[in-house]
Protein backbone atom coordinates (compact mmCIF):
# COMPACT_ATOMS: atom_id res chain seq x y z
CA UNK A 1 0.00 0.00 0.00
CA UNK A 2 1.04 3.60 -0.81
CA UNK A 3 0.84 6.48 1.44
CA UNK A 4 0.86 10.02 0.83
CA UNK A 5 3.29 12.17 3.38
CA UNK A 6 2.64 15.54 4.26
CA UNK A 7 5.34 17.64 6.26
CA UNK A 8 4.57 20.66 7.57
CA UNK A 9 7.50 23.06 9.23
CA UNK A 10 5.90 25.06 12.03
CA UNK A 11 7.00 27.17 14.74
CA UNK A 12 7.06 25.68 18.13
CA UNK A 13 4.04 27.15 19.00
CA UNK A 14 2.01 25.93 15.45
CA UNK A 15 2.99 22.18 16.22
CA UNK A 16 -0.15 21.25 18.47
CA UNK A 17 -2.75 23.00 15.99
CA UNK A 18 -0.92 21.52 13.04
CA UNK A 19 -0.90 18.04 14.62
CA UNK A 20 -5.11 18.50 15.44
CA UNK A 21 -5.62 19.03 11.75
CA UNK A 22 -4.14 15.53 10.40
CA UNK A 23 -6.10 14.16 13.96
CA UNK A 24 -9.47 15.82 12.65
CA UNK A 25 -8.80 14.11 8.92
CA UNK A 26 -8.31 10.82 10.28
CA UNK A 27 -5.29 10.58 11.12
CA UNK A 28 -4.36 8.16 13.91
CA UNK A 29 -1.18 10.18 14.39
CA UNK A 30 1.72 12.93 13.41
CA UNK A 31 5.56 12.03 14.01
CA UNK A 32 7.39 15.15 14.90
CA UNK A 33 10.67 15.88 14.54
CA UNK A 34 11.64 18.65 16.94
CA UNK A 35 15.34 19.61 17.44
CA UNK A 36 14.79 21.82 20.91
CA UNK A 37 13.43 18.31 21.95
CA UNK A 38 16.68 16.44 20.46
CA UNK A 39 18.57 19.15 22.35
CA UNK A 40 16.63 18.47 25.45
CA UNK A 41 17.99 15.00 25.59
CA UNK A 42 21.30 15.76 24.46
CA UNK A 43 21.58 18.25 27.76
CA UNK A 44 20.18 16.27 30.10
CA UNK A 45 22.22 13.36 30.41
CA UNK A 46 20.13 10.46 30.11
CA UNK A 47 21.72 8.94 27.16
CA UNK A 48 25.08 7.25 27.85
CA UNK A 49 26.59 8.75 24.35
CA UNK A 50 25.58 9.65 21.07
CA UNK A 51 25.98 10.61 17.49
CA UNK A 52 24.23 13.64 16.90
CA UNK A 53 27.08 16.80 17.67
CA UNK A 54 25.78 19.62 17.95
CA UNK A 55 21.61 20.38 17.85
CA UNK A 56 20.73 23.62 15.66
CA UNK A 57 18.19 25.18 17.31
CA UNK A 58 15.44 26.65 14.33
CA UNK A 59 12.53 27.37 16.82
CA UNK A 60 11.15 25.51 14.21
CA UNK A 61 9.78 21.73 14.26
CA UNK A 62 8.37 19.53 11.22
CA UNK A 63 4.53 17.44 11.78
CA UNK A 64 4.24 15.05 9.32
CA UNK A 65 1.24 13.12 8.66
CA UNK A 66 -0.16 10.17 6.30
CA UNK A 67 -3.00 9.54 4.14
CA UNK A 68 -3.71 6.59 2.33
CA UNK A 69 -3.41 6.95 -1.45
CA UNK A 70 -6.79 6.21 -3.09
CA UNK A 71 -9.96 8.06 -4.29
CA UNK A 72 -10.31 9.72 -1.01
CA UNK A 73 -7.06 11.53 -1.11
CA UNK A 74 -7.48 14.94 -2.94
CA UNK A 75 -10.23 15.35 -0.95
CA UNK A 76 -8.30 15.13 2.35
CA UNK A 77 -5.85 17.08 0.84
CA UNK A 78 -7.40 19.86 -0.29
CA UNK A 79 -8.97 19.92 3.37
CA UNK A 80 -5.78 19.71 5.19
CA UNK A 81 -4.91 23.14 2.67
CA UNK A 82 -7.76 25.25 3.59
CA UNK A 83 -6.95 24.02 7.24
CA UNK A 84 -3.58 25.47 7.23
CA UNK A 85 -4.90 28.77 4.94
CA UNK A 86 -7.09 29.21 8.06
CA UNK A 87 -4.56 28.85 10.48
CA UNK A 88 -2.05 31.54 8.78
CA UNK A 89 -4.64 34.06 8.21
CA UNK A 90 -4.97 33.53 12.10
CA UNK A 91 -0.66 32.94 13.25
CA UNK A 92 1.07 33.87 10.15
CA UNK A 93 3.97 32.64 11.97
CA UNK A 94 3.03 29.05 12.63
CA UNK A 95 3.13 27.38 9.50
CA UNK A 96 5.97 28.02 6.80
CA UNK A 97 6.14 25.20 4.41
CA UNK A 98 4.23 22.38 3.19
CA UNK A 99 6.17 19.17 1.44
CA UNK A 100 4.31 16.19 0.08
CA UNK A 101 5.47 12.84 -1.10
CA UNK A 102 4.33 9.72 -2.25
CA UNK A 103 6.00 6.72 0.11
CA UNK A 104 5.61 3.18 -0.41
CA UNK A 105 5.23 0.59 2.45
CA UNK A 106 8.16 -1.78 0.92
CA UNK A 107 10.32 1.33 1.75
CA UNK A 108 10.16 1.33 5.59
CA UNK A 109 8.73 -2.09 6.58
CA UNK A 110 11.56 -3.99 6.54
CA UNK A 111 13.62 -1.28 7.12
CA UNK A 112 14.97 -3.28 10.54
CA UNK A 113 15.86 -6.45 8.62
CA UNK A 114 19.42 -4.78 7.98
CA UNK A 115 20.12 -5.09 11.86
CA UNK A 116 18.16 -8.31 12.75
CA UNK A 117 21.24 -10.43 13.11
CA UNK A 118 21.86 -14.11 14.46
CA UNK A 119 21.88 -13.65 17.72
CA UNK A 120 21.94 -16.27 21.29
CA UNK A 121 19.48 -16.56 23.51
CA UNK A 122 20.60 -19.63 25.82
CA UNK A 123 21.15 -22.72 23.93
CA UNK A 124 19.34 -21.40 20.75
CA UNK A 125 20.93 -19.48 17.92
CA UNK A 126 18.39 -17.41 16.12
CA UNK A 127 18.81 -16.59 12.71
CA UNK A 128 17.31 -14.36 10.14
CA UNK A 129 16.57 -16.58 6.96
CA UNK A 130 18.62 -14.14 4.66
CA UNK A 131 21.97 -14.24 7.58
CA UNK A 132 24.81 -16.58 7.23
CA UNK A 133 25.43 -17.93 10.89
CA UNK A 134 28.15 -21.01 12.23
CA UNK A 135 26.57 -23.13 14.79
CA UNK A 136 28.43 -24.74 17.19
CA UNK A 137 27.77 -28.01 19.10
CA UNK A 138 24.59 -27.81 21.03
CA UNK A 139 23.27 -24.90 19.24
CA UNK A 140 19.49 -25.19 18.72
CA UNK A 141 19.07 -23.31 15.38
CA UNK A 142 15.82 -21.35 14.99
CA UNK A 143 15.69 -19.80 11.21
CA UNK A 144 13.18 -16.88 11.35
CA UNK A 145 11.74 -14.36 8.90
CA UNK A 146 9.24 -12.58 11.55
CA UNK A 147 7.78 -10.64 8.67
CA UNK A 148 4.93 -8.25 9.93
CA UNK A 149 4.67 -10.37 13.11
CA UNK A 150 5.09 -10.27 16.75
CA UNK A 151 8.51 -12.32 17.63
CA UNK A 152 12.85 -12.14 16.68
CA UNK A 153 13.54 -13.30 19.60
CA UNK A 154 15.09 -10.26 20.84
CA UNK A 155 12.47 -9.32 22.34
CA UNK A 156 12.70 -9.97 26.57
CA UNK A 157 8.70 -11.24 26.57
CA UNK A 158 10.07 -13.69 23.90
CA UNK A 159 13.49 -14.27 25.65
CA UNK A 160 12.24 -15.25 29.07
CA UNK A 161 10.51 -17.62 27.04
CA UNK A 162 13.14 -19.36 25.17
CA UNK A 163 14.71 -19.85 28.61
CA UNK A 164 11.73 -21.20 30.15
CA UNK A 165 11.16 -23.66 27.51
CA UNK A 166 14.58 -24.57 27.38
CA UNK A 167 14.58 -25.89 31.06
CA UNK A 168 10.11 -27.43 30.62
CA UNK A 169 10.20 -29.31 27.90
CA UNK A 170 11.13 -32.82 27.52
CA UNK A 171 11.47 -34.85 24.09
CA UNK A 172 7.76 -36.12 23.44
CA UNK A 173 5.27 -33.72 25.70
CA UNK A 174 3.27 -32.33 23.82
CA UNK A 175 2.93 -28.08 23.76
CA UNK A 176 0.17 -25.13 22.95
CA UNK A 177 1.45 -22.01 21.88
CA UNK A 178 -1.36 -19.01 22.26
CA UNK A 179 -0.64 -16.31 20.49
CA UNK A 180 2.45 -17.88 18.09
CA UNK A 181 3.23 -14.86 16.20
CA UNK A 182 6.08 -15.59 14.25
CA UNK A 183 6.26 -19.22 15.40
CA UNK A 184 9.21 -18.97 17.11
CA UNK A 185 7.92 -20.95 20.39
CA UNK A 186 6.40 -23.14 18.49
CA UNK A 187 9.85 -24.29 16.65
CA UNK A 188 11.47 -23.37 19.90
CA UNK A 189 9.58 -26.39 21.62
CA UNK A 190 9.71 -28.25 18.49
CA UNK A 191 13.35 -28.61 18.13
CA UNK A 192 13.43 -29.55 21.62
CA UNK A 193 11.03 -32.51 20.70
CA UNK A 194 7.94 -31.18 21.73
CA UNK A 195 5.16 -31.77 19.41
CA UNK A 196 2.98 -28.76 19.27
CA UNK A 197 0.22 -26.83 18.05
CA UNK A 198 0.32 -22.96 18.22
CA UNK A 199 -3.03 -20.55 17.75
CA UNK A 200 -3.09 -17.11 16.60
CA UNK A 201 -5.99 -15.17 15.65
CA UNK A 202 -4.12 -13.29 13.41
CA UNK A 203 -4.26 -14.93 9.81
CA UNK A 204 -1.34 -12.66 9.05
CA UNK A 205 0.73 -14.38 12.21
CA UNK A 206 -0.43 -18.01 11.16
CA UNK A 207 1.04 -17.41 7.56
CA UNK A 208 4.54 -15.95 8.71
CA UNK A 209 4.41 -18.86 11.25
CA UNK A 210 3.84 -21.96 8.70
CA UNK A 211 6.39 -20.06 6.30
CA UNK A 212 9.07 -20.47 9.37
CA UNK A 213 7.96 -23.93 10.59
CA UNK A 214 8.60 -25.25 7.18
CA UNK A 215 12.18 -23.21 6.89
CA UNK A 216 12.73 -25.09 10.13
CA UNK A 217 11.48 -28.43 8.79
CA UNK A 218 9.47 -29.07 11.57
CA UNK A 219 6.35 -29.09 9.71
CA UNK A 220 5.58 -33.24 11.05
CA UNK A 221 5.74 -31.95 14.54
CA UNK A 222 4.27 -28.42 14.39
CA UNK A 223 0.34 -27.39 12.98
CA UNK A 224 -0.43 -24.08 12.88
CA UNK A 225 -4.06 -23.20 13.77
CA UNK A 226 -6.12 -19.79 13.08
CA UNK A 227 -9.30 -18.72 15.02
CA UNK A 228 -9.90 -18.84 18.51
CA UNK A 229 -8.95 -20.96 21.44
CA UNK A 230 -12.19 -22.06 21.96
CA UNK A 231 -12.66 -23.52 18.84
CA UNK A 232 -9.83 -24.21 16.60
CA UNK A 233 -7.62 -25.82 19.84
CA UNK A 234 -8.88 -29.18 21.14
CA UNK A 235 -7.54 -32.12 23.60
CA UNK A 236 -4.69 -30.91 26.06
CA UNK A 237 -1.09 -30.03 26.57
CA UNK A 238 1.53 -30.85 29.31
CA UNK A 239 2.93 -27.27 28.50
CA UNK A 240 0.98 -24.12 27.59
CA UNK A 241 2.75 -21.29 26.10
CA UNK A 242 1.36 -17.83 26.10
CA UNK A 243 3.13 -14.65 25.07
CA UNK A 244 0.86 -11.97 24.45
CA UNK A 245 -0.56 -9.02 27.05
CA UNK A 246 -1.62 -9.42 30.87
CA UNK A 247 -5.32 -8.71 29.58
CA UNK A 248 -5.84 -11.71 27.20
CA UNK A 249 -3.93 -14.46 28.83
CA UNK A 250 -6.64 -13.29 32.26
CA UNK A 251 -9.39 -14.06 29.05
CA UNK A 252 -7.73 -17.38 28.71
CA UNK A 253 -7.83 -18.57 32.19
CA UNK A 254 -11.27 -20.06 31.88
CA UNK A 255 -10.25 -22.49 29.00
CA UNK A 256 -7.07 -23.75 30.29
CA UNK A 257 -8.99 -26.80 32.16
CA UNK A 258 -9.76 -27.83 28.95
CA UNK A 259 -6.34 -27.07 27.40
CA UNK A 260 -3.28 -28.13 30.13
CA UNK A 261 -2.99 -31.57 31.93
CA UNK A 262 -3.22 -31.97 35.58
CA UNK A 263 0.34 -31.95 35.96
CA UNK A 264 0.90 -29.38 32.98
CA UNK A 265 2.98 -26.08 33.23
CA UNK A 266 1.91 -22.95 31.95
CA UNK A 267 4.05 -19.94 30.85
CA UNK A 268 2.59 -16.84 30.63
CA UNK A 269 4.52 -13.61 29.44
CA UNK A 270 3.84 -10.18 27.47
CA UNK A 271 2.97 -9.43 31.24
CA UNK A 272 4.44 -5.70 31.43
CA UNK A 273 5.41 -5.30 34.94
CA UNK A 274 2.69 -3.05 36.56
CA UNK A 275 0.28 -5.97 35.06
CA UNK A 276 1.94 -8.80 36.89
CA UNK A 277 0.05 -8.79 39.90
CA UNK A 278 -3.28 -8.86 38.33
CA UNK A 279 -1.84 -11.93 36.54
CA UNK A 280 -0.56 -13.63 39.70
CA UNK A 281 -4.18 -13.04 41.54
CA UNK A 282 -5.71 -14.34 38.54
CA UNK A 283 -3.63 -17.64 38.28
CA UNK A 284 -4.66 -18.33 41.52
CA UNK A 285 -8.08 -17.59 41.62
CA UNK A 286 -7.96 -20.19 38.84
CA UNK A 287 -6.73 -22.99 40.87
CA UNK A 288 -2.95 -22.66 39.75
CA UNK A 289 0.24 -22.30 42.07
CA UNK A 290 2.91 -19.77 40.90
CA UNK A 291 6.49 -21.51 40.81
CA UNK A 292 8.44 -18.90 39.52
CA UNK A 293 8.23 -15.55 38.71
CA UNK A 294 10.89 -13.93 36.33
CA UNK A 295 11.89 -9.94 34.85
CA UNK A 296 13.13 -8.99 32.49
CA UNK A 297 13.13 -4.91 31.26
CA UNK A 298 10.20 -4.38 32.86
CA UNK A 299 8.32 -7.42 31.16
CA UNK A 300 7.44 -10.37 33.66
CA UNK A 301 7.02 -14.36 33.04
CA UNK A 302 4.79 -16.42 35.21
CA UNK A 303 5.73 -20.03 35.77
CA UNK A 304 2.58 -21.62 36.76
CA UNK A 305 1.12 -25.39 37.83
CA UNK A 306 -2.02 -26.54 38.46
CA UNK A 307 -2.72 -26.44 42.83
CA UNK A 308 -3.08 -29.66 45.02
CA UNK A 309 -6.55 -30.98 43.07
CA UNK A 310 -6.47 -30.90 39.35
CA UNK A 311 -9.08 -29.61 37.48
CA UNK A 312 -11.55 -32.06 35.58
CA UNK B 1 27.17 -1.49 29.07
CA UNK B 2 26.98 2.43 27.77
CA UNK B 3 24.70 2.37 24.63
CA UNK B 4 25.18 4.87 22.10
CA UNK B 5 22.10 6.46 20.82
CA UNK B 6 21.24 6.97 17.42
CA UNK B 7 17.97 8.37 16.86
CA UNK B 8 15.50 10.08 18.21
CA UNK B 9 11.76 9.96 17.49
CA UNK B 10 8.97 11.59 18.64
CA UNK B 11 4.90 10.26 17.91
CA UNK B 12 1.61 11.47 18.95
CA UNK B 13 -0.25 8.64 18.44
CA UNK B 14 -3.65 7.36 19.94
CA UNK B 15 -3.14 5.56 23.29
CA UNK B 16 -3.29 1.05 23.04
CA UNK B 17 -3.56 1.62 19.42
CA UNK B 18 0.14 1.75 18.09
CA UNK B 19 -0.47 0.22 13.88
CA UNK B 20 3.05 -0.87 11.96
CA UNK B 21 1.16 2.07 9.62
CA UNK B 22 2.20 5.15 9.54
CA UNK B 23 3.03 7.35 11.03
CA UNK B 24 4.65 4.55 12.96
CA UNK B 25 5.70 2.53 10.35
CA UNK B 26 7.92 5.02 8.56
CA UNK B 27 9.26 6.89 11.54
CA UNK B 28 10.43 3.87 13.40
CA UNK B 29 11.54 2.07 10.25
CA UNK B 30 14.33 4.09 8.86
CA UNK B 31 15.78 3.87 12.58
CA UNK B 32 15.81 -0.02 11.62
CA UNK B 33 13.33 -0.59 14.78
CA UNK B 34 11.65 -3.57 14.66
CA UNK B 35 8.10 -1.98 14.82
CA UNK B 36 5.83 -4.56 16.08
CA UNK B 37 7.87 -4.72 19.06
CA UNK B 38 7.15 -0.94 19.72
CA UNK B 39 3.54 -1.52 19.00
CA UNK B 40 2.97 -4.18 21.45
CA UNK B 41 4.83 -2.25 24.28
CA UNK B 42 3.48 1.25 23.47
CA UNK B 43 0.03 -0.23 23.34
CA UNK B 44 0.20 -2.20 26.61
CA UNK B 45 1.99 0.50 28.29
CA UNK B 46 -1.10 3.12 27.55
CA UNK B 47 -3.65 0.91 27.28
CA UNK B 48 -5.51 2.70 30.19
CA UNK B 49 -5.98 6.03 28.54
CA UNK B 50 -6.87 4.31 24.87
CA UNK B 51 -8.32 6.73 22.89
CA UNK B 52 -6.59 9.97 23.47
CA UNK B 53 -3.63 10.84 21.60
CA UNK B 54 -0.73 10.21 23.96
CA UNK B 55 2.91 11.28 22.58
CA UNK B 56 5.71 9.71 22.76
CA UNK B 57 9.83 9.94 22.50
CA UNK B 58 11.62 6.85 21.54
CA UNK B 59 14.92 6.52 21.57
CA UNK B 60 17.19 4.08 19.02
CA UNK B 61 20.25 3.03 19.79
CA UNK B 62 23.45 1.48 17.77
CA UNK B 63 21.85 -2.37 17.74
CA UNK B 64 18.35 -0.64 17.11
CA UNK B 65 17.16 -1.48 20.48
CA UNK B 66 14.92 1.02 21.92
CA UNK B 67 13.28 2.72 25.25
CA UNK B 68 10.90 5.18 25.52
CA UNK B 69 8.99 7.42 27.73
CA UNK B 70 5.28 9.05 27.09
CA UNK B 71 4.00 12.14 27.51
CA UNK B 72 0.70 14.53 28.35
CA UNK B 73 -2.23 14.57 25.86
CA UNK B 74 -1.75 17.53 23.82
CA UNK B 75 -3.66 20.43 24.75
CA UNK B 76 -5.85 20.28 21.80
CA UNK B 77 -7.07 16.95 23.13
CA UNK B 78 -7.65 17.97 26.28
CA UNK B 79 -9.31 21.11 25.31
CA UNK B 80 -11.51 19.54 23.37
CA UNK B 81 -12.12 16.79 25.91
CA UNK B 82 -12.73 19.78 28.31
CA UNK B 83 -15.21 21.40 26.16
CA UNK B 84 -17.08 18.57 25.28
CA UNK B 85 -16.50 18.65 21.47
CA UNK B 86 -15.19 16.42 18.77
CA UNK B 87 -13.53 18.91 16.67
CA UNK B 88 -12.14 22.80 16.92
CA UNK B 89 -14.17 25.20 15.03
CA UNK B 90 -13.53 25.26 10.48
CA UNK B 91 -13.15 29.11 11.13
CA UNK B 92 -11.51 29.63 14.68
CA UNK B 93 -11.74 33.68 13.92
CA UNK B 94 -15.30 33.63 13.74
CA UNK B 95 -17.53 30.89 14.55
CA UNK B 96 -16.37 29.87 18.10
CA UNK B 97 -17.55 26.15 19.02
CA UNK B 98 -17.11 26.10 22.80
CA UNK B 99 -16.10 27.87 25.96
CA UNK B 100 -13.72 26.96 28.20
CA UNK B 101 -13.17 28.58 31.58
CA UNK B 102 -9.88 30.00 32.68
CA UNK B 103 -9.78 27.62 35.68
CA UNK B 104 -9.92 24.53 33.22
CA UNK B 105 -6.73 26.21 31.52
CA UNK B 106 -4.87 26.35 34.00
CA UNK B 107 -5.31 22.79 34.90
CA UNK B 108 -4.50 22.05 31.21
CA UNK B 109 -1.39 24.15 31.89
CA UNK B 110 -0.74 22.99 35.01
CA UNK B 111 -0.72 19.16 33.87
CA UNK B 112 1.23 20.06 30.58
CA UNK B 113 3.62 22.05 32.50
CA UNK B 114 6.30 19.56 32.87
CA UNK B 115 6.23 19.13 28.82
CA UNK B 116 5.90 22.45 27.82
CA UNK B 117 9.12 24.40 27.25
CA UNK B 118 7.13 27.20 29.74
CA UNK B 119 8.69 29.78 32.40
CA UNK B 120 5.94 29.47 34.41
CA UNK B 121 2.34 28.02 34.68
CA UNK B 122 1.32 31.27 32.95
CA UNK B 123 3.51 31.07 30.32
CA UNK B 124 2.05 27.51 29.56
CA UNK B 125 -1.53 29.20 30.50
CA UNK B 126 -0.91 31.32 27.53
CA UNK B 127 0.55 28.38 25.51
CA UNK B 128 -2.80 26.78 26.36
CA UNK B 129 -5.23 29.82 25.56
CA UNK B 130 -3.00 29.97 22.22
CA UNK B 131 -4.48 26.65 21.20
CA UNK B 132 -7.35 27.23 22.38
CA UNK B 133 -7.98 30.26 20.18
CA UNK B 134 -6.67 28.77 16.75
CA UNK B 135 -9.29 25.73 17.20
CA UNK B 136 -12.56 28.16 17.69
CA UNK B 137 -12.56 27.68 22.05
CA UNK B 138 -13.42 30.57 23.84
CA UNK B 139 -11.61 31.38 27.14
CA UNK B 140 -14.28 32.31 29.55
CA UNK B 141 -13.77 33.68 33.38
Amino acid sequence: MDWHEVAVTVSSQGEEAVADLFYQLGCPGVSIEDPELLQSYVESGVWDYHDFGEVALTGQSVVTGYFAEGKDLPAKLSQLEAGLQKLLERFPEWVLQVKGATVKEEDWATAWKTYFKPIHVGQFLIKPTWEEANPVDGDVVLELDPGMAFGTGTHATTTLCLHALAERVQPGIEVFDLGTGSGILAIAAAKLGARVKAVDLDPVAVRVAQENVEVNRVSDVVEILQGDLGTVLHGRADLVVANIIADVILALLSDLPRLLRPKGVFLASGIIENRAVDVEEGLIQAGFKILERREDSGWILLMARWDSIAPI
Amino acid sequence: MAKKVVGLVKLAITAGKATPAPPVGPALGQHGVNIMAFCKEYNERTKDQAGLIIPVEISVYEDRSFTFITKTPPASVLLKKAANINSGSSEPNRKKVAKVNRGKVREIAELKMKDLNAASVEAAMRMVEGTARSMGIEISD
